[in-house]
C-alpha cells in the first residue's frame, strides 16, 4: 500500500490534494506505457538527484547550457539520454530547445520514452514543490511494482508544430502536449490541475473562481510570476 | 492586474495580497531557506492556512505546466499569438529562449 501523507503538515492539507498525491505515487511504482515501475521510479529519483548535480549548477550558470560539457551525476538506472532529459527538464527548463531534443532522439531515446518521462518529472516536481512550500521534508519514493509497460501508442499522433507528436483533438497545446503517452495527460491534467489549479473547462473564463482560500486573481497572479520565473513563454 | 509585477520585482500587482504571494512563489523556487520560511509565514499571517495550502498547490501546478510546455515544445495556440502580442513584447516574454518554440512558427 502507497500512501502519501500531509498529517505532519503545519497546516490542514486538503483531502483531495493528499488523494491526487497518493494517486500519482502509486502510479509512479507501476508499470507505465513505455517505463516499467523500477524505471519510474529512478525517473523521480534521478529529479531528485538533479538538484545537487555539478553538471547541472555548472549549466544553469552558463549563459548557455550547451557550453558545458560533462556526466550528470546520477543514480545510474537509467540511459544516459534519460538522465540528460531529465535533469535539463528539472533544472533548466526554459532554455531546452528543439536540437537538444532532437539530439536526445538520435542518440535514442524514443519519443513515447521521452513523453512519459516528461510527465513523470512535471508531477514530481510538483509533488516536492507542495511539499517544499509548506516547509515539509519531501515524501519517500514508492517500492517499484513488478510488470511490464503497455506499449500502445496513439495512432493519430502526429507532428503539429509541437516537437512531439500530439493528439489532434481540437484542445490547447497545453493540454494535449502529453497526448503521445494518453495516461500521462491523465495524470498530469485531468487529475492534477483540477485539484491543485482549476477544471480545465474554466480556465478560459476568466471571471471563473474556483472557490479556494485565495482567489481567481491571487491564483493567476502566482501561476503568471512562477512561469515567469520559469522563462516558460507559454 | 498590473502586469508587470509578474515580471519586475518590488511593483504592486494590485491584486490583495500579492506582494507576499509573489515573494512566496519566488521563495519556493529559489534557494534561500530562511526567505522561504518568511514568506510562508507572511503568507500564512496574510491568507491562513487554506490560503497557504492552495497558494503552494498554484505554485506547484505551474512548477509541472511549465515543464511540460517547455519540455514538449509547444507553440502558442494560433488565437492567442495576435491578442497577446503588445503585451509580450512589453513584458519580455518574447525574449524567453522558450519563446521560440512559438515564434519560429510564427514567422
Amino acid at each position: 500500500m502507497i500512501d502519501v501523507s500531509y498529517i505532519t503538515a503545519p497546516c490542514p492539507v486538503r483531502a483531495d490534494i493528499e488523494e491526487a498525491h497518493t494517486f500519482f505515487w502509486q502510479k509512479l511504482a507501476a508499470p507505465g506505457t513505455w517505463w516499467t515501475g523500477a524505471e519510474r521510479v529512478a525517473i523521480g529519483a534521478e529529479v531528485r538527484q538533479a538538484h545537487h548535480c555539478q553538471l547541472c549548477q555548472e549549466r544553469k550558470a552558463a549563459l548557455s547550457p550547451t557550453a558545458i560539457q560533462g556526466t550528470h551525476d546520477t543514480g545510474g538506472v537509467l540511459p544516459e539520454t534519460a538522465v540528460e532529459m531529465i535533469h535539463r527538464v528539472t533544472t533548466d527548463p526554459g532554455r531546452l530547445s528543439k536540437r537538444w531534443y532532437d539530439d536526445l532522439l538520435a542518440q535514442g531515446l524514443s519519443d513515447t520514452h521521452y513523453v512519459e518521462a516528461l510527465g513523470v518529472v512535471g508531477r514530481t516536481v510538483s509533488v516536492d514543490s507542495f511539499c517544499r512550500g509548506l516547509g515539509l521534508p519531501l515524501h519517500p519514493l514508492p517500492t517499484p511494482v513488478a510488470g511490464e509497460p503497455s506499449r500502445r501508442r496513439p495512432l493519430e499522433a502526429t507532428l503539429d508544430g509541437a516537437w512531439v507528436p500530439m493528439v489532434p483533438n481540437g484542445q490547447a497545446n497545453v493540454i494535449r502536449a502529453l497526448s503521445l503517452v494518453p495516461a500521462e495527460v491523465h495524470l498530469s491534467i485531468e487529475v492534477l490541475l483540477p485539484i491543485q489549479y482549476m477544471e480545465i473547462s474554466e480556465v478560459r473564463n476568466l471571471p471563473s473562481d474556483p472557490g479556494r482560500a485565495i482567489s481567481r486573481s491571487q491564483i493567476e497572479l502566482l501561476a503568471a510570476r512562477v512561469s515567469a520565473l520559469n522563462q516558460c513563454f507559454y | 492586474m498590473e502586469l508587470t509585477s509578474v515580471v519586475t520585482p518590488g511593483v504592486e500587482s494590485g491584486v490583495p495580497h500579492g506582494a507576499c504571494l509573489t515573494a512566496f512563489a519566488e521563495a519556493v523556487l529559489g534557494t534561500d531557506a530562511t526567505a522561504l520560511v518568511a514568506a510562508r509565514q507572511q503568507v500564512l499571517a496574510e491568507l491562513g492556512p487554506a490560503g497557504l495550502v492552495d497558494a503552494a498547490a498554484v505554485v506547484a501546478t505551474f512548477m509541472q505546466m511549465d515543464r511540460i510546455a517547455d519540455g514538449a515544445g509547444i507553440p502558442l495556440d494560433a488565437a492567442f499569438v495576435e491578442p497577446t502580442q503588445e503585451m509580450r513584447t512589453r513584458l519580455g516574454f518574447n525574449d524567453f529562449a522558450s519563446a521560440q518554440n512559438t515564434l519560429s512558427v510564427v514567422t
